[in-house]
């Protein structure tokens, strides 16, 4: 793509989250993305005295979160660090001039960043994140927060006392269709919202090749206990945080079943676990999250009174009803000119079979929102303020998936805590 | 040339209906249909907080209340006119909670639009509400230009505006809702709205659906009987097959008799109500 074309684009996705988010009731609703679109819809056209990210943990998404900064206006890649050579190599492409570490410490101590970017294993957020503070450099870091409730908690007190931003990659909440489904839940387009059937389901072992110079731990560390909570931190955060944001509401007790089903192959996390987050007023979000059948793939179905919203595949249904059948007849009846007494008032009957109908769509595409999620985490390291209200829904939702994952393991219903840190 | 068509389907008041329009009338004339039935779905529904519910709450506290809210307000006074025509056999305070309890012991002051009661007791429109909805959609049809229209609220409650498409008046036919293919009564309608009420049939074993309260000793209605009223409005069309369904022989025949052709009710008793199947499906 030229860089004209790319500007184009650009526009027309900011746009986007411009119109998403210019509704009654969004500056509350998502009031993160109201400033960071405002903040890029006027920034500068070239990088200008960019903000100097420094990234740790260059695998996949760090790696894809390399490609996306670029993209923005207002933060630069200047330093890359991995413990692991050959996933440091592979980053250099794509920040050729940024100064490469195999120690964060080491990253650290050369000084030369504004803010480190952190994109390895769950259990090593918070004292990558830690150390970061302490270097008097701000966080922007990827959910899952960390492996433990107590450490997300910990990272906000850390970012607090430092008096730095913390940031957590959550690029839903930065999604034109999501920001647009949540403009008309709130309009009240679908009604009453009672119930969130969220899911990931997927059909392959999760599992990554090792290389002859690594170790499972270390490849496959979203299968290690010590490590991650598996899909619950992994996929279900995501999910979690949407239904919080459109049930406005954190979850008042959770119950859930996890279980090792499928992939009996060693691994210690479940590769099936089904939750229900209960919420205010008999509100739930049923969660299921599997690797063995993939036809449901990944999705948020909204269920209003009205309607529902399906984030995922862009799309908003209204509850339609079944035709009146003799109403139906005494229509086409009409349209040739023809007049039969209409029988009506007998009792109807249809089977409750799912309906099909195609829906209106939310729009739908190659988004840009990660850049934007870069673009405001730019522009509040420069104001030193954090966007507002993100923090809160990353905690809630990285919070929500821990509280799921004590449910399941003590097998027991386990209601929200009372402990968490004010924001 | 065909007549050209338009038709809006949706769940309102608990039930689907749907709007069908023939002819002339604005671009916007079933979305302002649709936005008064589900206003009057706002303001009379008791299964969430609405007029109603507030309006409820205080008098079941022993309050006098003021009616600000204009649906409400209109339905009332449609009601206290719908409780005059059926002799007070249609009551929307018959509840068996308060044994003998009705809209007799409500003070209404029109002209003020304030409602006290005498002993607690607490309104539900029930099937009444849908015709009144019906009554509001065809006036806003109405107002939009619309002079050809047929509006029904879960095949029960229909409401029509002029003539047929096709010239004469709508001819609806009610079935038999103990026996299949078996027809009660034909009927023409122009300008007006048809209820049909019943203790008999599929749709009646709804878990949801509320018993039929005689007002006059406040027993559940268990004789098996369909009735069909016609009327100018919904609203009284509705109040008046609910009379019929709870009306002693004596009354009945008052009732009956005043506009035989407007009027029916069926015995049903010696039908057996078919039930086969039901588990399986759900009712309209
Ligand atoms: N937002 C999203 O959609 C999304 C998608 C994928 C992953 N993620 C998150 O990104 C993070 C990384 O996931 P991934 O798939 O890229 O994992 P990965 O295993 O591919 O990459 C992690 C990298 O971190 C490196 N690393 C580990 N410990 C390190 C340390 N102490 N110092 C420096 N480097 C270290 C590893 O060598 C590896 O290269 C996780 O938190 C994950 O939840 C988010």
């Amino acid at each position: 793509m030229t860089d004209k074309d790319f500007n184009l684009s650009r526009r027309s996705f900011i746009d986007r989250v411009l119109t998403a988010t210019a509704g009654a009731g969004m500056a509350t609703a998502a009031p993160w993305a109201v400033s960071a679109a405002s903040a890029a819809a006027g920034a500068e056209p070239v990088k200008s005295n960019p903000v100097r990210l420094g990234v740790i943990g260059t695998g996949d998404r760090g790696r894809a979160l390399i490609q996306n900064i670029a993209k923005s206006r207002n933060c630069t890649v200047v330093a890359i660090c991995d413990s692991y050579a050959p996933n440091l190599v592979k980053a250099q492409q794509w920040a050729p001039t940024a100064r490469r570490f195999a120690d964060h410490r080491e990253m650290l101590d050369a000084r030369g960043i504004d803010a480190v970017v952190i994109a390895t294993p769950l259990d090593t957020h918070a004292k990558l994140c830690f150390d970061a503070f302490d270097a008097g450099l701000h966080v922007w870091c990827e959910k899952a927060m960390a492996r433990t409730i107590a450490d997300c908690g910990a990272m906000i007190t850390h970012a607090k006392a430092a008096g730095k931003i913390l940031q957590i990659g959550h690029q839903r909440m930065f999604h034109p269709t999501y920001l647009n489904a949540l403009k008309r839940a709130r309009a009240g387009e679908i009604g009453t919202l009672t119930q969130i059937r969220a899911s990931w389901h997927r059909n392959n072992a999760w599992r990554r090749a090792v290389p002859a110079d690594a170790n499972d731990r270390q490849i496959n560390w979203r299968l290690y206990r010590d490590r991650s909570a598996g899909l619950m931190t992994e996929l279900a955060t995501h999910q979690l945080q949407v239904g919080n944001w459109f049930l406005d509401a954190v979850p008042t007790r959770v119950i859930g079943s996890g279980s090792i089903c499928f992939w009996k192959d060693g691994r210690e996390v479940y590769d099936h676990v089904a939750l229900i987050y209960e919420y205010s007023g008999g509100r739930k979000l049923i969660y299921t999250s599997l690797l063995n059948n993939a036809r449901y793939g990944c999705e948020e179905q909204i269920q209003g009174s009205k309607g529902t919203i399906e984030p995922e595949l862009g799309r908003i249904y209204q509850e339609v009803p079944a035709k009146v059948l003799a109403l139906q007849r005494m229509h086409k009846d009409v349209a040739r000119g023809h007049k039969r007494t209409v029988p009506i008032g007998g009792a109807t009957w249809f089977p409750e079979l799912p309906v099909t109908t195609p829906g209106e769509s939310l729009g739908w595409g190659e988004y840009d929102e990660t850049m934007l999620q870069f673009e405001g985490f730019g522009e509040a390291v420069r104001a030193g303020k954090p966007l507002p209200g993100l923090l809160r829904q990353a905690y809630q939702a990285s919070v929500a998936s821990l509280l799921g994952e004590q449910a399941m393991d003590q097998n027991q219903a386990m209601t929200w805590p009372t402990n968490l840190v004010a924001i | 040339m065909g007549i050209a068509a338009r038709v809006e389907r949706f769940v309102a008041m608990g039930t689907r209906i749907e709007l069908h329009v023939f002819g002339v009338g604005s671009e916007d004339a079933l979305v302002a249909a649709r936005r008064a039935i589900e206003g009057v779905d706002d303001a009379l529904t008791i299964h969430r907080p609405s007029p109603t519910t507030a309006l409820n709450d205080e008098l079941l506290a022993g309050h006098s209340v003021a009616i600000d809210d204009p649906v409400l307000a209109e339905a009332l006074i449609a009601i206290d006119a719908a409780h005059a025509l059926t002799e007070g056999l249609f009551d929307p305070a018959a509840d068996r909670r308060f044994a003998g309890a009705g809209w007799g012991d409500l003070v209404f002051d029109r002209s003020s639009a304030r409602i006290a009661a005498t002993r607690p007791l607490a309104l539900d429109f029930g099937g009444f509400g849908k015709g009144f909805a019906l009554d509001r959609a065809c006036a806003a049809l109405r107002d939009a230009g619309v002079v050809c229209a047929c509006l029904s609220a879960g095949e029960s409650s229909i409401a029509v505006i002029g003539e047929h498409p096709l010239g004469g008046g709508w001819p609806f036919a009610i079935p038999d809702p103990s026996r299949t293919d078996a027809v009660l009564v034909e009927v023409e309608l122009v300008d007006e709205a048809l209820s049909i009420s019943t203790t008999v049939g599929a749709g009646t074993q709804a878990p949801e659906r509320a018993a039929m309260i005689r007002p006059t000793d406040g027993g559940i209605v268990t004789a098996a009987r369909c009735t069909v009223a016609i009327d100018r409005t919904g609203g009284a069309a509705e109040a008046m097959s609910t009379a019929l369904l709870v009306a002693d022989a004596a009354r009945a025949r008052r009732l009956l008799d005043a506009a035989p052709a407007q009027r029916f009710l069926y015995d049903l008793s010696k039908a057996a109500a078919r039930t086969d199947d039901t588990a399986r499906m759900q009712a309209a």
